[in-house]
């Protein structure tokens, strides 16, 4: 007998990107046109990593399309006031009028200038998800394209929700926007606050769960036990952000403990450990060259970095000749100086960081750090490898990875810095079981970490740094966060303003600093997937602000905080609603690791609801209604919509004077694509896509790491000693200096060829002290934040089903704290508590764990609604709103941590 | 013979509540009812703590106490160990949902409306009702719609995704593994072969079809 599959006779393959993890592959089964469940794609089993799933999010895409607080067609604002106490009154207009409107300010900004009297865009424009937004936004990139310059610095969380400090360094040291173990090879890894298990996707939870089931040993150091402790062999309860103590200890015990056993053929080759130092802390050089000098133990006698059959010293000091190049034009001339090898350096900066001495900072005993040292490096098999396609590499399974506050504002550079020196010490960076990166967002290309492997002129990986000499320091800041002028690092792709000091365009709306332009207000702000009233810190201000500016356009899927004071509400189609093409596979954030790459098809499963509209539609139409059409259909043949139309191998360009459907715009690029991975021999359209809804090719392992190319183009990294940073931070400093500018002097001390270990918790003790004014022992515990698998990134607060699933966490509930400690205080599961920060308080319900430490309270994910919908309802605290911005608290690289003190009370009973 | 069983690998299972999700969607049951879940469970005290994620639900009991109690026999045994119930037969007494010790039943008598009476239903609710599970017992059923098609197509139930359960399927980490344990080849058999196991409330004899594993022998 057969009979129809209980799974459904109709099921429409998608993707879900909701958030960075992603994206995932899935069927949606649909009856009568009716979406009514999401599935596995398990036809895509055998070439994605995660086996053809998806985690919870993609489950609440269905209530998503039907759900009834969804804005159903355009909509203006009929109360010019703006405030969270004024009812916006927004009514129902056509796309005509909704178009117009925004066209007319779009045409009155082109024709009086792009630029105000500040020198500011004056449109800006904020995006929400780690990036991920542009995959639910159709062809608004070519339409944006068509405005520039715009103003991305408003951010809504960028650089102090994300792993900010990995982003900008991880890209310096090894082209790794984000880092993780080869887990499918690594055997043991020690995660600071890392919480993979809620934000590594599917692929994350199926590789960690493959590597548990084969006995890696995962030790988890945080103060509060999250999703991941909880699947750890052993979790590591330590003070809030003192991991970098922790951090320094273990590479003590490596350097003065076990030197023999360290990588010492990988810090020769691939780093910059020989390279000699100079008194004013700048590499020697060759006088003729100008390249940096090595001492060559087998001719005894310095030569450059990159002279062939030498066997450079790793250990030592010697006397010896040559020029040191410093900031801007500095140059000393040196004869029979004493010089230090970069590894000597290293040694000798390490020493007095003891375990003992890190016990007592983080509040964990000095044998743990000690032992798990040891078992790192047992662990390491310094020594052996293993073949990948062919090639014999190292095989060194241990990693360290670092957690979202842990990588954050001060401290942040020191973790980074640690950790990849812990994988350089026994060779572990970038080869097989090791610390590998995932992406690029700096680097270019973004499509192939691999091929952004540049040969800088000292050896080491070249790095696009936003220019400090003289002649090209970008002085006055071309956009309100003032990315490309404060931050060297943040480099100048795409991304980069949406890695600046985003909390700096914020700041500035209220007070610039001195010797700085007063921040302008952008005259047109778009705004989608993204509620910066919510997410960002200090979230009562931020909505002040938001407030204040003077035309906002928000693609709106429900009202929400941000959008309450939007002019015009535009409904686009939903995930499950609209049509696009995205870009899959190769090695693409988190732990997205794929043995194929190529393109997945969003494509409608079910009728649009209401009058929203896909959002390649609105695109073409403000290109149209803009006058901008043949500048929107150019950057589209450019690639705008992902892939370029037309390259040597292939033409499906558009013709740039017509005005072109979506599905003409998309078929041309489904065509595109599958001629890109096929080097023009298939050209499979818009159909195939549909039918099948993807299209893929192999991904070789080998690129997984960069050795192999590091190796072919003889490239180093540049660790452990940043000459380059250092060099980088005093002409920095100097440009600031010549502008009168003394208020980023503390960032500036950042810029340090070996950091200096500093007493963080002091600093933000300090910070909040003199900033406030009050004594931080009225304000007893440190309040940090968690992620939750089931909200982060997602945008699905309003999701019924989501909220009922997450609630099965405990710590969804409210303010966790630990049991003892509230049975202390009087308190008991359940209270109503008030929760007070230096800034501002708020209100929850009190939830009692044994696993946290009694002084650290925590709260998870980001609510605290009381515009959106359904959240509104939720009574769940954010620490947002608990969390100042000061530029005391923000890092060299422009970011802060998710960190606040406070004291609690009780203001009723459990029910 | 063949039993059914379902065994859960908390070494694996992180608490994404994928299953529970994956199934609602599947089985559409009313908001607030989970026929799946994952508890979020704490063993010990400050510092020595350890945290463990629980997949629940229908146990599928050998000698069930659901179907002692129930006085129309709604609730019965198939032969391939799966539990069920005659919804034509219940009368919604709701003795079965006091006796069962794994708290995997439940009585839903008005239909799903996720954001409330206020909105009404949405397309999706309407379109898969199950108006036949309205003010009677329901819990998980091993999704045994899909067993039933899969035995009758030569189909694998716990092997085929059409022939096994929506949350085995959607499990992203692999830790819900659907079989037959009277096969000794079974995937669930050499899971329990190899792995030490346990069972929920061991004490009460149920016969429990719903394994938990927890490190590899």
């Amino acid at each position: 007998m057969t009979q129809e599959s209980p799974t459904g006779k109709t099921k429409i393959p998608t993707y879900c990107y909701q958030c960075v993890a992603g994206p995932d592959l899935l069927n949606v089964r649909v009856e009568d046109g009716i979406a009514t469940e999401i599935q596995p794609n398990f036809g895509a089993a055998d070439c994605t990593p995660a086996g053809g799933k998806v985690c919870v999010k993609a489950f609440g895409l269905i209530q998503k399309v039907y759900n009834p607080h969804r804005i159903l067609t355009p909509m203006k604002r009929t109360n010019p006031k703006k405030g969270r106490e004024e009812d916006p009154k927004f009514v129902p207009i056509s796309w005509d009028e909704a178009l117009d409107a925004i066209a007319e300010k779009v045409n009155k900004i082109q024709a009086e200038g792009k630029i105000d009297a500040a020198g500011y865009p004056r449109v800006a424009a904020s995006f929400g998800g780690g990036g991920t937004s542009t995959y639910y936004m159709g062809t608004f990139p070519a339409f944006l394209s068509t405005l520039t310059p715009i103003d991305m610095g408003f951010g809504s969380g960028q650089g102090v929700k994300c792993y900010h400090s990995e982003h900008l360094y991880g890209e310096l040291w090894h082209r790794a926007f984000i880092v993780a173990p080869d887990t499918p090879k690594c055997e043991y890894i020690i995660s600071f606050g890392m919480n993979i298990e809620a934000s590594g996707g599917v692929c994350g939870v199926r590789r960690h769960a493959d590597a548990r089931d084969r006995g890696v040993k995962r030790i988890q150091v945080e103060p509060h036990l999250s999703q991941t402790g909880a699947a750890s062999s052993e979790w590591v309860p330590i003070k809030p952000k003192t991991d970098p103590a922790f951090m320094y200890a273990l590479i003590h015990v490596l350097l003065h403990e076990q030197r023999d056993r360290l990588d010492k053929v990988f810090l020769r080759d691939r780093t910059g450990s020989p390279y000699l130092v100079a008194p004013n802390g700048y590499y020697l050089r060759d006088p003729e060259t100008k390249k940096p000098l090595v001492y060559d133990l087998k001719t005894k006698q310095a030569v450059p970095f990159d002279t062939a059959n030498i066997e450079p010293a790793l250990e030592g000091q010697f006397v010896l000749s040559g020029i040191e190049l410093g900031a801007d034009d500095d140059r000393w001339e040196h004869q029979d100086i004493k010089v230090t090898t970069a590894f000597e350096k290293l040694i000798e900066h390490m020493k007095p960081f003891t375990p003992l001495w890190a016990a007592r900072v983080c509040d964990v005993d000095n044998k743990i750090i000690r032992r798990i040292a040891l078992e790192y490096l047992d662990h390491a098999k310094v020594g052996e490898t293993i073949e990948v396609d062919g090639r014999t590499m190292p095989l060194r399974p241990v990693a360290v990875t670092l957690g979202k506050t842990v990588n954050n504002g001060w401290g942040g550079y020191h973790c980074c810095w640690a950790r990849t020196m812990l994988a350089v010490l026994v060779g572990a960076l970038e080869v097989p079981g090791g610390t590998i990166g995932t992406t690029v967002r700096i680097n270019r290309p973004a499509s192939d970490r691999n091929d952004s492997v540049k040969l800088s002129e000292d050896g080491f990986l070249a790095y696009p740094m936003n220019p400090t000499d003289k002649e090209n320091w970008l002085a006055t800041p071309d956009v309100r966060n003032a990315n490309r002028t404060l931050v060297p690092l943040v480099g100048n792709s795409a991304w980069s303003q949406a890695l600046g000091p985003t909390h700096l365009a914020w700041m500035q709306q209220d007070k610039g600093p001195d010797h700085w332009p007063q921040a302008t207000k952008p005259d047109l702000w778009f705004v989608y997937r993204t509620n910066p009233a919510v997410s960002f810190w200090d979230t009562n201000q931020i909505t002040k602000t938001i407030a204040t500016f003077p035309f906002t356009v928000c693609f709106a899927y429900t009202r929400d905080e941000t959008n309450h004071m939007a002019d015009i509400l535009l409904p686009d189609r939903t995930d499950l609603e609209g049509l696009q093409l995205i870009r899959i596979g190769g090695t693409k954030f988190i732990e997205q690791f794929w043995d194929h790459q190529g393109f997945a098809l969003r494509q409608p499963v079910t009728e649009p609801q209401g009058d929203t509209r896909d959002f390649t539609w609105i695109s073409t139409e403000l290109a149209k209604r803009c006058n901008m059409l043949e500048q929107y259909n150019k950057a589209l043949n450019r690639g705008a919509a992902g892939v370029a139309l037309k390259t040597d191998k292939y033409d499906f360009s558009l013709d740039v004077t017509q005005e072109h459907d979506v599905e003409t715009i998309w078929d041309a690029n489904c065509k595109a694509a599958s001629a890109e991975i096929t080097g023009g021999k298939e050209q499979q359209g818009l159909d195939y896509y549909k039918e099948k809804g993807y299209r893929l090719t192999d991904f070789p392992r080998i690129k997984w790491y960069l050795t192999a190319k590091m190796e072919d183009e003889g490239v180093r990294y540049e660790l452990p000693y940043q000459e380059t940073l250092k060099r980088v931070g005093v002409q920095l400093g100097r440009r600031l200096h010549e502008k009168g500018i003394s208020w980023w002097d503390e960032q500036l001390e950042e810029y340090e060829a070996l950091p200096d270990m500093m007493d963080f918790q002091a600093l933000w003790e300090g910070a909040l002290e003199r900033n406030f004014g009050v004594d931080i022992s009225d304000y007893p515990f440190w309040l940090v934040t968690s992620r939750s698998m089931q909200y982060a990134w997602g945008g699905n607060v309003s999701i019924q089903m989501i909220r009922e699933v997450s609630k099965n966490i405990g710590t969804h509930g409210g303010l966790v704290m630990n049991t003892g400690r509230a049975h202390k205080m009087g308190l008991k599961d359940g209270d109503r508590v008030e929760i007070t920060s230096p800034l501002s308080a708020t209100r929850g319900i009190l939830v009692t764990r044994e696993g946290i430490r009694p002084d650290t309270l925590m709260l998870m994910g980001q609510f605290d609604h009381w515009a959106t919908p359904f959240a509104k309802d939720f009574n769940v605290p954010s620490m947002n709103a608990l969390v100042p911005m000061l530029l005391d608290l923000t890092d060299s690289s422009g970011s802060g941590a998710d960190l606040a003190r406070v004291k609690i009370k009780k203001i009723g009973e459990a029910k | 013979m063949t039993r059914y069983v379902m065994v859960a690998d908390i070494n694996r299972c992180v608490g994404c509540q994928t299953c529970t999700a994956a199934c609602k969607h599947t089985n559409a049951t009313a908001p607030g009812v989970q026929w799946r879940k994952v508890l979020d469970f704490e063993v010990g005290t400050y510092p020595n703590v350890r945290r463990a994620f629980i997949p629940v639900g229908c146990n599928h009991c050998l000698d069930a106490p659901c179907a002692d109690v129930c006085p129309t026999l709604a609730t019965y045994k198939r032969p391939d160990g799966i539990v069920s119930i005659n919804y034509d037969l219940c009368i919604g007494c709701a003795y079965c949902i006091q006796a069962c010790p794994y708290q995997a039943r439940d009585r839903v008598d008005v239909p799903n409306k996720a954001y409330g009476k206020e909105f009404g239903q949405m397309k999706h609710e309407q379109k898969v009702p199950h108006s036949e599970r309205r003010a009677v017992a329901q819990k998980c059923t091993f999704c045994s719609d899909r067993i039933d098609y899969g035995t009758a197509n030569g189909l694998t139930p716990g092997i085929d995704p059409d022939a096994t359960p929506a949350c085995a399927n959607a499990c992203i980490a692999n830790a819900l593994i659907f079989g037959d344990i009277d096969n000794p080849n079974s995937n669930v058999s050499e899971l329990l072969r190899t792995h030490k196991h346990f069972q929920m409330h061991e004490e009460l004899e149920t016969g429990s079809g719903f394994y938990y594993l927890w490190e590899r022998k």
